[in-house]
């Protein structure tokens, strides 16, 4: 432990706070994300289970936690498979180009005051801006693939986001003319004495909404529906690409759950427990929401799905937005 | 459910409506997600089968003689349709009554329709709560239930 120490001074010495601090971030991430994404995925799997009366995996380690590792390792070791008329490059470079913005947006993620790589004066824009390259790579690999249930997913995922990302940026807008700023921290610590999903309860509803919708989670998971279009644009994958889209769609998730924690449920604040923890805490609550959300409902038509878009989530947003402005106005 | 001529009114009917809907659906899921699971850890956990449960016919053991009571007439032999019974008796001495000695039955031509269990005179056939009845081979099918019996002792 000294020994760890005395290189991390070392390291410090070397390259100055912003790069160790980037480099210690780094090196956690690579350990605490595919972690993250194993606990998750069997977290889902419980959930799914007690909700359908029963118990799911419970062979390996104690309740089969360490299920979904193995099936990770597993993974690790099978055959990588290029269809034959495929974009060779377009298909290679797609799961590598879907994992960034799941990394990037870490940098900004406010677990508690000290916990956070770097301090954007712009952090939810830059989480807002990256989420973009997702669907970019969701396209990628669609076309790529050269297989028509994997192109006609991709071009959903296209025309869901684009409808959905009006009503999660006016929704997460109101919470920003609240705070004036677009630095987490500074929103979290705006929140001491009152959380703001009470300020804003229909801006989180559609939050949550919204960001569902965008990370390709039931009953907006068109893009994947097992039922008409084998697994959509990650059909055509095997092995590890896979599990990078695998592994991205849950820390897109994890991503979400965290913005909107900082958005609405007051980041790190909460009493008697350290900050990290009821960041946790928050944070698998709403995944949970999620996941409650995903087992209790069928999933939606396309007309539906569009229609709950320009029809209700953004004026409803937008009106939210605009009531904000002025009472904040008048105040 | 409210319908209005007013389409704005109609609108804000058709959230409202639809919001509650989806309350209930959630209430539901969440109340299942705290009630007791009803399935089993099978290898480790079995159920006992019910009453009405057919598996292969054994014997049923009496108190008074501590084994079975059958006679081997032979009439379950010859009632069964699939000529699934072969049974062997033997007298031990003049005058006394005939007692079964061997019993085997092959079970991949059974058809569990149990008239042989109807059709006993001494009652003494029973169906088995066996379930498990995977076979390596053919002649794994064929049950020795007289030597069954003596085994479960």
């Amino acid at each position: 432990m000294t020994e760890l120490i005395q290189i991390i001074k070392d390291i410090y010495a070397f390259f100055g706070y912003d790069l160790t601090v980037g480099l210690v971030g780094l090196v956690v991430l690579l350990a605490f994300v595919p972690l993250n994404v194993v606990f998750m995925v069997w977290f889902e799997m419980k959930v799914a289970a007690h909700i359908t009366l029963r118990p799911a995996f419970m062979r390996v380690g104690p309740h089969g936690i360490l299920q979904n590792l193995a099936d990770g390792i597993k993974m690790l070791g099978k055959d990588l498979i290029t269809p034959k008329l495929a974009d060779k490059f377009l298909f290679w470079i797609a799961p590598i180009v879907i994992f960034v913005p799941s990394f990037v947006g870490f940098v900004v993620i406010p677990f508690s005051p000290l916990m956070q790589i770097k301090d954007l004066n712009v952090g939810i824009l830059l989480i807002f801006s990256f989420s973009s390259l997702t669907v970019f790579s969701i396209l990628m690999a669609g076309w790529s693939s050269n297989n028509k249930y994997s192109l006609v997913g991709a071009v959903r995922s296209v025309a869901q986001n684009v409808a959905y990302e009006i009503p999660l940026l006016l929704s997460t807008m109101s919470v920003i003319i609240m705070t004036n700023s677009f630095r987490m921290s500074d929103i979290v610590a705006a929140q001491t004495p009152v959380w703001y999903i009470l300020y804003q309860p229909i801006a989180a509803l559609i939050f949550v909404i919204s960001t569902t919708a965008e990370c390709n989670r039931s009953p907006f998971d068109l893009v994947e529906a097992e039922s008409e279009l084998v697994s959509g644009f990650h059909t055509e994958y095997t092995g590890i690409r896979f599990g990078m889209f695998f592994m991205a769609e849950y820390t897109n998730m994890f991503i979400a759950a965290s913005m909107a924690t900082v958005l609405f449920l007051g980041g790190w604040h909460g009493p008697f427990l350290p900050g990290v923890i009821w960041f946790i805490i928050k944070v698998f609550f709403l995944i949970f929401i999620i996941y409650w959300i995903r087992w209790t409902f069928p999933r939606v038509r396309f007309d539906q799905l569009m229609n709950f878009a320009w029809k209700i989530l953004i004026p409803i947003s937008l009106l939210n937005l605009m009531i904000t402005a002025i009472v904040l106005k008048v105040i | 459910m409210k319908t209005s001529s007013n389409p704005f009114i109609q609108y804000i009917l058709d959230i409202l409506i639809g919001a509650k809907s989806l309350a209930i659906g959630m209430w539901v899921t969440a109340r299942r997600l705290f009630k007791p699971i009803i399935t089993v850890q099978y290898p480790y956990q079995k159920i006992t089968m019910s009453p009405g449960f057919r598996g292969h016919i054994e014997f049923i053991r009496f108190d008074d003689t501590k084994t079975h009571h059958c006679v081997a007439c032979g009439l379950c032999a010859r009632t069964c349709p699939s000529h699934v019974i072969k049974l062997q008796g033997e007298k031990n001495r003049a005058g006394d009554k005939k007692v079964g000695r061997q019993y085997i039955i092959d079970f991949s031509k059974c058809s569990l329709c149990g008239l042989c269990v109807d059709v006993c005179p001494e009652q003494t056939l029973k169906f088995s709560r066996e379930y498990e009845l995977v076979f390596y081979q053919r002649w794994d099918t064929v049950i020795d239930i007289m030597h069954r019996l003596e085994e479960k002792q």
